[in-house]
């Protein structure tokens, strides 16, 4: 079968008004539109939003107005969502391929006949080569836990989840560093410090809107180091066109001159943080004067700018931002920025970082059960014992830190080709495009010639879905209720807003039904998604019910920061039961807790320094990112797109339909290259055709490419071999600790 | 009687075409043809560098030069200030293209109308345009500045709006507040 154009004729819209119930119950009349409220997935962020449907038809998308953090708003992927819903190269049946791997050429099946084919292969290789043969790769969320759940259950150790290609880094080293998670108050901040987190360009609605209000007003200040011109840099009080690869040498230069005169919160650090003389130690000789060679920016500079954040502080936000420079030493450049916060006494006080006060949080606080709060019907699942392939979570492996939920996708490849520590034989595959997104595709490439069986679960027929034996179609999330989950204070949920198009199914009814047909199901207690979702409320109706008719509930609150004495006061008004845990200074002291092993923040890392030694304590190992060649080529997210996922719907590829590399206009003239000029980027993992785009926006020694491009999906004609693939040029080796993906490479120029 | 005004704060505007999209979803605009987009602009050599933002659609001028050279009636003003076309009386002579000083108009490639930028009138009837509704730094303010106590007339009264080409007497309902960002501070 060739690609099918399932919306062309109008005789498809003529068949959509024979599909008579497309409003679930919990959709309202308002006029001729009716509004569901749902959840995008047109990006990993999960905004609320309110779908129009009008004639059967779902017409409009905004954000949800009951959700205060975006109200109205959704970006432009997230307005496209119904155009994704009626793109007509969206997979509607089931496929099971014909010709040579690759080659596009499949028959439509039924999805008993595409599930019993699935279940029949899986039975045979784990009772050939065990379970443990066959990988699950998934983005992270809802598709994860279900896929998880299923490959628990298959006694599939090999999990992965999309996380060591992106935010595995800034978890990770909260984590280490302050046992867990922080939210960053953007919206009350005096100074933030911004590594190029693209938050303007990589857009979530919430901190975007933020940080917009912030770099608009008169009274903050936006540093934002980042060696192009980025949009969220054009919006700065301050840019530094900083080398790629060296936020490190920045931060311990500005750690080093805050420890040398004391500029610090010292009551804070010694109540609260353990292994300053280690810290004191390893910037010893971080100087300004030290790091201008290896910065670009002058001694001068970060003197002032140390200051500048001294006085503003604790009203200071030094962001880690979410995939930023990424260099081997990722892990040590964001435990760098942890530190400084740690330094600048911002933790749990407005305009600084806190913990998240979500409904357990809450109650804990305040030491009663007040707001409801969720099970988890997933947690009977366990992720075998097995040795994963990667080794993630176990002990003497370079990925020991690494959860055995999410490992390390870029050791999927040497290990098929290795067949080291075992040999693989099957794939799963839940919406991720694992050869645009991950490291060294031509590797991935000729470890997925060695297997035996395929399966991707997908929207599109996409690089990776192209390359499977079986392609079972999943539901667009308009089309699809999903499980209840957490946001702020307060909960949300997606709710299908029309009857689904075509023969496509949820992916949770896909590894349910699969369990089911291959017998493994014991551990699901729950058939459907209402009863999953009856299960996470613990039978609270009025809460599923809320949910299905708003989308969104949230409790209010008021807000509340454990070491801001007269915003506790206020909030002992409303909640006198905190009234005997506050301090004689106002704080709340006893509810502050880290959950390290020192119990307190950890500047330095006694349980990482015991595993890999030296690296308990900052340094700047592997930050290179050049490795000989001329140019560093980095990359990020443009605002129109969402990684490899939204190149193909029609209005996102009007907007957007390439992506030239940007190369700094002088270097280029100096180097005998024009705008449009196609040359070869190219390195010791591979080599890329892409068109030059010649700005002044970027460092003369940087590339830039917006990821998402350069695909091989014959199906999809419009993006077919347009621009380039930026992961063809990207090494396997991951950071050190956090097994990060490292996506700035250098590259050098040839001429085609 | 109400007087729409919409203005576009260049400061909060990050260009990232949440209002494009929504407006050809809201008002059904077919491929290759905008009634809004958002231009990026960066200017200046490195590192000294900025990047404005500027709003491109129909700045539904008060005096405007789309109407008084159409000769059908079919664009023609509203009370409320907002410039229509009636697709009906629309013969597609392009005059109104030509006339209009913000590039603001186009055909239609499916009515073969001329098109353009309504402030969602037909649809939304003065609430909130679809643009507006989206936008996800609240870039963009609509309202009737005949209502005290409207967002938009606080806007008014605290900000320095411009008018896009106000030298040409047009008198635009759209207005924007200027950039001030870019360039370095070393
Ligand atoms: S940021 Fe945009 S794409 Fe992502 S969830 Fe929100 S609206 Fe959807
Ligand atoms: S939606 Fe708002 S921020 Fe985005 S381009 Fe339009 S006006 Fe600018
Ligand atoms: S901007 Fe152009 S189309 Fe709009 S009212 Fe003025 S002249 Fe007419
Ligand atoms: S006001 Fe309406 S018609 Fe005008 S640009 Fe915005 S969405 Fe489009």
């Amino acid at each position: 079968m060739k690609r099918r154009d399932f919306l062309k004729s109008s005789a498809f819209l003529g068949s959509l008004a024979c599909i008579k119930p497309v409003l679930s119950a919990n959709a309202f009349t308002n006029g001729d539109r009716k509004s569901v409220f749902s959840v995008c997935e047109m990006c990993s962020t999960r905004c609320p939003i309110e779908v129009s449907v009008k004639d059967n038809k779902g017409v409009f998308i905004n954000g949800n107005p009951k959700f205060s953090a975006n109200k109205t708003s959704v970006c432009a992927r997230g307005g496209a969502g119904i155009n994704q819903l009626y793109d007509k190269n969206r997979l509607i049946k089931p496929l099971i391929r014909v010709g040579k791997r690759g080659e596009n050429k499949w028959r439509e099946a039924s999805w008993d006949e595409a599930l019993n084919l699935v279940a029949t292969k899986l039975n045979e290789i784990k009772e050939k080569h065990g379970a443990k043969s066959v990988i699950f790769t998934s983005k992270a969320g809802e598709s994860h836990t279900h896929m998880s759940n299923f490959a628990c259950a298959y006694g599939s150790p090999n999990i992965f989840s999309h996380y060591s290609s992106c935010p595995i880094t800034y978890n990770m080293v909260l984590e280490h560093t302050y046992g867990g998670g922080l939210s960053r108050d953007f919206a009350n901040a005096k100074y933030i410090v911004n590594f190029g987190h693209n938050l303007f360009e990589g857009i979530v609605i919430s901190d975007a809107k933020k940080l917009a209000k912030f770099a608009a007003s008169s009274d903050t200040k936006l540093l934002v180091l980042e060696p192009r011109f980025s949009v969220v840099a054009a919006k700065a009080d301050e840019w530094l066109p900083i080398k790629p690869g060296t936020d490190v040498a920045f931060l311990m230069a500005l750690i080093h001159v805050w420890l040398r005169d004391e500029k610090y919160d010292k009551d804070f650090v010694k109540e609260y943080c353990i292994g300053l003389d280690e810290l004191k130690a390893s910037v010893k000789d971080t100087s300004p004067k030290w790091q201008e060679n290896i910065t670009g920016i002058s001694a001068k500079t970060i003197e002032r700018i140390a200051d500048e954040i001294y006085k503003a502080a604790p009203k200071v936000v030094i962001d880690w931002g979410h995939k930023t420079t990424t260099t081997h030493a990722e892990y040590q450049r964001t435990r760098a920025i942890a530190i400084a916060n740690a330094l600048m006494g911002n933790y749990e006080k407005k305009g600084g970082i806190h913990t998240s006060k979500n409904a357990s949080n809450l109650n804990k606080i305040i030491g009663e059960n007040i707001f409801p709060t969720l099970d988890n019907p997933s947690n009977v699942f366990k992720v075998p014992n097995t040795p994963r392939i990667d080794g993630a979570g176990e002990e003497g492996s370079k990925n020991y830190f690494v959860s055995r939920k999410h490992g390390v996708l870029m050791d999927i490849a040497p290990a098929i080709l290795s067949e080291k520590p075992y040999p693989i034989k099957a794939w799963v595959n839940t919406r991720f495009n694992h050869l645009v997104n991950v490291a060294n595709v031509n590797e991935s490439l000729k470890a997925i010639e060695k297997l035996d069986f395929i399966v991707s679960i997908d929207v599109y027929l996409n690089d990776f879905s192209n390359l499977a034996d079986v392609v079972l179609p999943e539901s667009s999330y308009l089309e699809r209720d999903e499980s209840i989950l957490g946001v702020g204070n307060g909960y949300y949920m997606r709710n299908k807003a029309v009857e689904v198009i075509g023969d496509t199914k949820s992916g949770f009814d896909i590894f349910k039904e699969l369990a089911s047909i291959m017998k493994i199901d014991e551990l699901y207690t729950y058939k459907t998604i209402d009863e999953y979702r009856m299960q996470q409320a613990k039978g609270n109706v009025d809460l599923l019910a809320n949910l299905k008719k708003d989308g969104v509930v949230t409790y209010k609150v008021p807000s509340l920061y454990l070491r801001e004495p007269k915003i506790i006061k206020e909030f002992a008004k409303t909640y006198p039961q905190i009234k005997d845990k506050i301090d004689s200074n106002g704080e709340l002291s006893s509810l502050i807790s880290f959950k390290t092993p020192s119990k307190k923040i950890e500047l330095f890392i006694e349980k990482v320094e015991k595993l890999f030694p030296a690296h308990g304590s900052l340094n700047m190992v592997d930050y290179d990112v050049f490795n000989g060649h001329e140019f560093c080529l980095t990359s990020g997210k443009t605002p129109i797109h969402t990684n490899a996922h939204t190149q193909n719907i029609p209005i996102l590829n009007e907007l957007m339909s390439e992506s030239p590399v940007w190369i700094n206009e002088s270097k280029a003239k100096e180097l005998g290259l024009k705008d449009g000029d196609i040359v070869y980027l190219e390195n010791e993992f591979g080599k890329i055709q892409v068109k030059l785009m010649l700005t002044q926006g970027i460092r003369p020694d940087t590339l830039f490419i917006y990821h998402g491009f350069g695909r091989v999906t014959p199906a999809l004609k419009n993006i077919h071999e347009v621009g380039a693939n930026d992961s063809i040029l990207l090494g396997s080796k991951s950071g050190h600790i956090c097994s990060t993906m490292v996506t700035n490479i250098g590259v050098d120029i040839k001429r085609v | 009687m109400k007087k729409f005004v919409m203005i576009h704060d260049e400061n909060l505007c990050i260009g990232c075409q949440a209002c494009s999209v929504a407006c050809k979803n809201e008002n059904q605009i077919p491929s290759g043809v905008f009634r809004v987009q958002v231009h990026a602009k960066m200017s200046g050599v490195f590192p000294n560098l900025k990047t404005d933002f500027t709003r491109a659609s129909c700045v539904m001028c008060e005096d405007s030069p789309c109407v008084s050279v159409c000769p059908t009636g079919a664009s023609f003003k509203l009370a409320n200030g907002i410039t229509l076309i009636d697709e009906k009386l629309c013969v597609s002579c392009k005059y109104c293209v030509l006339a209009c000083p913000y590039n603001a108009r186009f055909v239609n490639p499916i009515t073969k109308a001329i098109d353009k930028c309504t402030f969602c009138y037909p649809n939304r009837k003065g609430a909130t345009p679809a643009c507006v509704s989206v936008c996800p730094t609240d870039a963009l303010i609509f309202g009737d500045i005949n209502d005290s106590n409207s967002e938009i007339n606080k806007v008014l009264a605290s900000k320095s709006v411009e008018y896009p080409k106000a030298h040409l007497g047009t008198k635009p309902k759209l207005g924007f507040i200027k950039n001030t960002k870019g360039g370095r501070y070393e």
